[in-house]
């Protein structure tokens, strides 16, 4: 909220800097976002008087004016025709500054010094808001009451200070004016004036007044109205606009200016309507399906149920707290105005504004709440001004619905259990004055402290809240800094789960990879860029209803995407060859639209981009991670972003939960990748909550290992690994089997390969003898043969 | 004979000063003490001398032998160590040249700071939960004392999946889960992904993370509040960290605070960091609303507790002076080489 600091001072008799005042309200929770200067860069401009202008010697357009400026008399040189002798100007000072960022200078104009600029409206950046005139071509002629050498500033009602609040959503009662120079008030150990709320009721016979009445209590708890007649609609006065203003509304007439500046000043939004519009009664009732409405704006709004109108006996004439119906409005043949005070329901405010599409400073300040005593307060504050402004005469007519006026809330307490929250002792004395300053009443009973609360203290309910009003006036610097002395010990750290992501992260980055982070939501087409097929199960993704564009609309169900995003980022600023790991969730629904919560899965994804990269190096990172977690095998995969010769799908227990290898090339296509690129990703849910089995020593060898080597040639079908395993199998003397070389070409036939291996034999029992050392390898040799067909090369 | 050895001794040594490689050398010593060398010859004649003389002569060969053993074995040492150095010198390289092979990768700066995070409360017994980030109207608002409509359901744009699962806004949603779980004496952090509908910017993004603290016990007062959080700020931004509490409002806490900490750019005298003011905005906290503890069965005239909530991404571009968020997810090497 703005708080212009003369209207404060209006109701706060105090004498601080703008920036004093900040620091202060920042200590009871209040930050002030910005300190606004009206009169920013406007320097050294005085009201001058024009006593002479005599034509300028040598240039036809320009006159030379000898103006009094206060201090001095001095001669200024204008091309302005709009002026006369004895007319009151802005006059621009040597070495003065414009708003417009102009610095104003003595100099010569055709052999005649100017010691100075008579300005426009324009030049001082105002309109006829500020004042009267300030939009005509040529210069500002001021009011002649203006005082000769007079700060401009100060004429134009642009020398004040506006801080810029930030006031938090519980303290509803200091949006306004009023509001908040109750809290500073307090601060400063004084009592906040309240605002005139005098006025001269005519006696209105021979008229009457709609009367109102209100369906839904809880939506409109209470509505009053009071008429108006005679209403003279004209300018409001200057000190009002002014204010208006400085709260960046744009006065209109006296009478849309009253209701705003009432809002401003004490909180409480008030409709006016001319009467002539309204038929018959006034009913607050619930819109029908459908109901339509013409809104101020000139739109047309589709009401329905749920939504809360004023309405006369024909019509909806307004969407309660939010807009006034278009013809409902203030014009200038308007005679008689229904002047509504109301306190509608903050949610049903809100509600309706949000599904209208529809704010005004209205229904802004009515879904932070409008308080009981508000309506009362502003409502007669509002006449008080109808009277002052003579903008009409002000009947004895009302009217008035709602439910029973809230009870006080009573919250009983005491300064011990206050202060068993501070854990610093507060006297009960200092609690009951700062309780009181902020009208609290506070009545002791032995160490009980019985204390009501104020009704426009919505935001206090118990003795918590009580706590924080003492410690925001008393200080928090006077806590001290405790340890949780008197807490229970406990067990702190990381979970399984937490610390296996961590050990993988370490693997990772001895890989050499880098981590990412992304976002987890993404574009739908990626499951097109990556060729996942229509009915693929990844392509159950959860839809943001709201999502900020359809670049992240949908929660993600795969990580490679982002992935390849990162990858292409990289590749197109040159980044050079690269490893990159993400560790993030995929959310996976059981069932769409969502019933219950997905489960939310733990992947890691990794990218290798480089001339050097291969599956295989891709491979030992993937049965890194892996090792010790779980058992698994690796098949040809059917991941439909990977290519499909040089890729691997991770299956453990029937399932498939990972793929490796080479991105297909169509999907680096799509991601405008043009070098290879290999990925993975691993769904690590299922096994990173565990723990890993724990290690157990097994003794160092004591017999010699034996190396053999043996090539074979086999048909292409067959996969190393399966050769591998039969070796294994076929002698319990091998301790391990490698690959070491694989050929084709001339000398083999077509169609088969030549694999060699280099086996390790031994034996826990003894050293082996060559006669054993050949049994082994004849008897690997004969089980690849039986299977494979394997030929001794 | 004497005569004879001493000049085949001096001689030896003689040439010995010349031989300049191991061939040399060994011819020399074939030469000199070999199988047919010359004082392997006065050893085998020694059998013509008579008997009595042969004890006296056959000493003073071998002394003359070993003699010429020893020197032979330093002047091999000697030209070993000159071709040694010679060949190391030949294999000498440039050392100046970049060390090359692949380099260990690195964590992101975001998880660099969560696990220091982690390092300082765990040690202090706060155990770290992790808690849904696809959650549920009642754990994310309600049940932390938001109900439909509360105006600070405003503070906070949600992403919604439907008119009941959306995307947590806070970790606080993590704080109900934990305490339906656990009873007290509870300490624990909650760290992870959190979501609001923010455009993206320098200083905004609609993904970003938070570190939740909960401590609930009987007797835990705000001075207890303020311990940890100064020493948080101590450890995390140095020694001389000065913090200073503001009031603020959030629905789940009551009294809600505000915590600054004293800029650690320029210690607090203002600067382009902390906008001029000395201090800057780290975290919110507060002790527990009661409501929210009774909406986990907890009596609150039984225990109190505190709860804060530090914007990770916030305090990770402050560590490093990080200009912009949007790198953080962003992902350039250039940017991701730079923390480890």
């Amino acid at each position: 909220m703005k708080l212009p600091l003369g209207w404060l001072k209006e109701f706060v008799n105090i004498d601080v800097t703008p920036r004093e005042l900040s620091e202060k309200l920042l200590g009871i929770g209040f930050e002030v976002e910005e300190i606004i200067y009206t009169g920013e860069n406007i320097e050294n401009v005085v009201v001058g008087k024009i006593i002479d202008i005599k034509k300028h010697f040598s240039a036809d357009k320009l006159q030379v004016c000898t103006v009094d400026v206060g201090k001095e008399i001095t001669t200024i040189v204008t091309a302005a025709t709009n002026i006369k002798t004895g007319d009151k100007v802005p006059v621009a000072l040597n070495d003065s500054l414009l708003p417009t960022g102009k610095r104003i200078v003595s100099s010569d104009l055709r052999g005649v010094m100017s010691y100075g600029m008579f300005c426009s409206g324009a030049e001082l950046m105002i309109d006829d808001n500020v004042i009267e005139g300030a939009e005509v071509n040529g210069i500002l002629i001021l009011p002649p009451d203006a005082e000769v050498g007079a700060d401009i500033k100060d004429v134009l009602g642009l020398n004040e200070y506006v801080l810029d609040i930030s006031v938090t959503a519980n303290r509803a009662d200091c949006q306004s004016v009023y509001g908040m120079s109750r809290e500073i008030a307090a601060l400063y150990g004084k009592k906040a004036k309240k605002p005139s709320l005098t006025y001269k009721v005519y006696e209105s016979e021979g008229l009457t007044i709609p009367s109102a009445k209100v369906e839904d209590k809880s939506a409109c708890s209470l509505y009053t109205g009071r008429l108006i007649t005679d209403i003279k609609i004209e300018k409001s006065p200057k000190w009002m606009r002014d204010r208006l203003r400085q709260v960046g509304i744009r006065p209109i007439n006296n009478i849309v200016d009253i209701t705003n500046y009432v809002l401003m000043e004490v909180g409480q939004p008030l409709h006016a309507f001319d009467l002539r519009l309204i038929e018959g009664q006034i009913n607050v009732r619930h819109a029908f399906e459908d109901e339509k409405i013409v809104a101020l704006d000139g739109k047309e709004y589709k009401l329905n149920p749920n939504m809360l109108v004023i309405a006369d006996d024909k019509k909806a004439v307004a969407i309660a707290g939010v807009m006034g119906g278009e013809y409902s409005g203030i014009n200038d043949e308007t005679k008689s105005v229904f002047l509504e005070a109301a306190r509608f329901a903050k949610e049903s405010v809100r509600g309706t504004s949000r599904a209208l599409g529809l704010r005004s400073d209205s229904s802004a300040r009515y879904e932070k709440g409008v308080d009981w005593t508000s309506v009362e307060m502003g409502r007669e504050r509002a006449l008080s001004l109808f009277y002052k402004l003579k903008a009409g005469k002000i009947t004895s007519l009302k009217t008035e619905d709602g439910a029973e006026a809230p009870k006080v809330k009573v919250i009983e307490t005491s300064a011990r259990k206050i202060n068993d929250l501070f854990g610093i002792e507060v006297k009960q004395s200092v609690m009951v004055k700062i309780l009181k300053s902020l009208e609290f009443g506070v009545e002791l009973r032995g160490d009980k402290m019985i204390c009501s609360v104020p009704l426009f203290r919505e935001d206090v309910d118990n003795y918590t809240d009580l706590a924080e009003e003492v410690i925001r006036f008393y200080g928090y610097d006077y806590l001290s800094s405790d340890l949780i002395k008197d807490a229970h010990p406990t067990k702190g750290g990381l979970t399984i789960r937490q610390k296996n992501l961590d050990a993988i992260r370490a693997t990772m980055t001895s890989f050499g990879a880098y981590e990412c982070y992304t976002y987890s939501f993404i574009n739908y087409k990626q499951y097109d860029k990556l060729r996942y097929g229509e009915y693929a199960p990844e392509r159950n993704v959860i839809r943001l209803l709201n999502p900020l564009s359809e670049e992240f609309a949908v929660m993600r169900t795969q990580l490679v995407g982002s992935m390849l995003n990162v990858v292409n980022i990289n590749l197109s600023r040159k980044n050079g060859d690269f490893r990159l790991f993400e560790l993030s969730k995929i959310y996976l629904p059981e069932k769409l639209p969502l019933e219950k919560l997905p489960d939310e899965h733990d992947v890691l994804c990794i990218a290798y981009c480089g001339k050097d990269e291969n599956f295989y190096k891709l491979k030992a990172a993937v049965s890194e991670v892996l090792e010790g977690y779980v058992a698994y095998s690796v098949q040809r995969t059917v991941a439909p972003y990977l290519h499909p010769g040089i890729g691997a799908d991770i299956v453990c227990d029937g399932k498939i939960i990972g793929s490796f290898g080479k991105v297909h090339p169509v999907v680096a296509d799509a991601y405008g990748i043009h070098c290879d690129v290999y990925v993975a990703q691993i769904d690590l849910s299922g096994f990173i909550e565990k723990s890993k089995s724990i290690v157990k020593f097994k003794p160092l060898p004591k017999f010699p290992i034996v190396d053999r080597d043996l090539a074979v040639i086999v048909d292409d079908k067959y996969a190393v690994g399966e050769l591998i395993d039969c070796i294994k199998n076929s002698c319990e003397l091998c301790e391990s089997v490698e690959l070491f070389d694989v050929y084709k070409g001339e000398q083999i036939e077509s169609g088969h390969k030549s694999l060699a291996f280099s086996i390790k034999l031994r034996s826990d029992e003894k050293t082996l003898v060559d006669t054993q050392i050949q049994e082994c390898m004849s008897s690997i040799m004969q089980a690849l043969s039986d299977k494979f067909g394997a030929k001794l090369r | 004979m004497e005569e004879k050895l001493k000049e085949i001794v001096e001689r030896t040594f003689c040439k010995l000063e010349s031989v300049i490689d191991n061939k040399e050398l060994a011819a020399l010593k074939v030469e000199i003490l070999g199988k047919n060398g010359e004082l392997t010859g006065i050893l085998r004649n020694l059998k013509d001398l008579p008997a009595d003389k042969r004890p006296m002569a056959g000493k003073l060969v071998n002394d003359a032998r070993t003699r010429l053993e020893e020197a032979f074995d330093k002047k091999f040492k000697k030209l070993y160590e000159e071709e040694l150095s010679k060949k190391l010198d030949e294999e000498k390289i440039d050392i100046t040249i970049e060390g090359k092979d692949r380099k260990k990768g690195g964590l992101h700066p975001l998880t660099i700071v969560k696990n220091s995070v982690i390092d300082f409360f765990s040690s202090l017994g706060f155990m770290v939960v992790d808690s849904p980030e696809i959650e549920t109207d009642y754990y994310n608002f309600k049940a932390l004392n938001t109900p439909d409509n509360h105006p600070a359901r405003d503070m906070q744009d949600t992403f919604y999946i439907t008119s009941n699962i959306l995307l947590r806004t806070q970790t606080s949603a993590g704080q109900i889960r934990t305490m339906e779980k656990i009873k007290p004496p509870i300490k624990m952090i909650n760290i992870g992904r959190v979501f609001r509908a923010d455009d993206v910017d320098a200083t905004h993004s609609p993904v970003f993370h938070q570190i939740e603290g909960l401590v609930v016990d009987n007797h835990i007062t705000m001075c207890d509040l303020k311990g940890i959080l100064d020493r948080f700020a101590r450890f995390f931004f140095g020694e001389n960290t000065k913090t200073r509490f503001r009031p603020s409002y959030f629905p789940f806490t009551e009294p809600s605070v505000e915590v600054d900490a004293s800029c650690p750019y320029c210690g607090g005298k203002g600067c382009r960091v902390c906008k001029g003011t000395g201090w800057i905005e780290i975290l919110g906290a507060g002790m527990v609303n009661r409501n929210v503890l009774k909406n986990c069965d907890i009596n609150p005239d039984e225990y109190t507790g505190f709860a804060f909530g530090i914007g990770l991404d916030r305090i990770t571009v402050i560590r490093y002076g990080i200009n912009d968020m949007r790198l953080e997810f962003e992902n350039d090497l250039r940017f991701l080489k730079q923390f480890n």
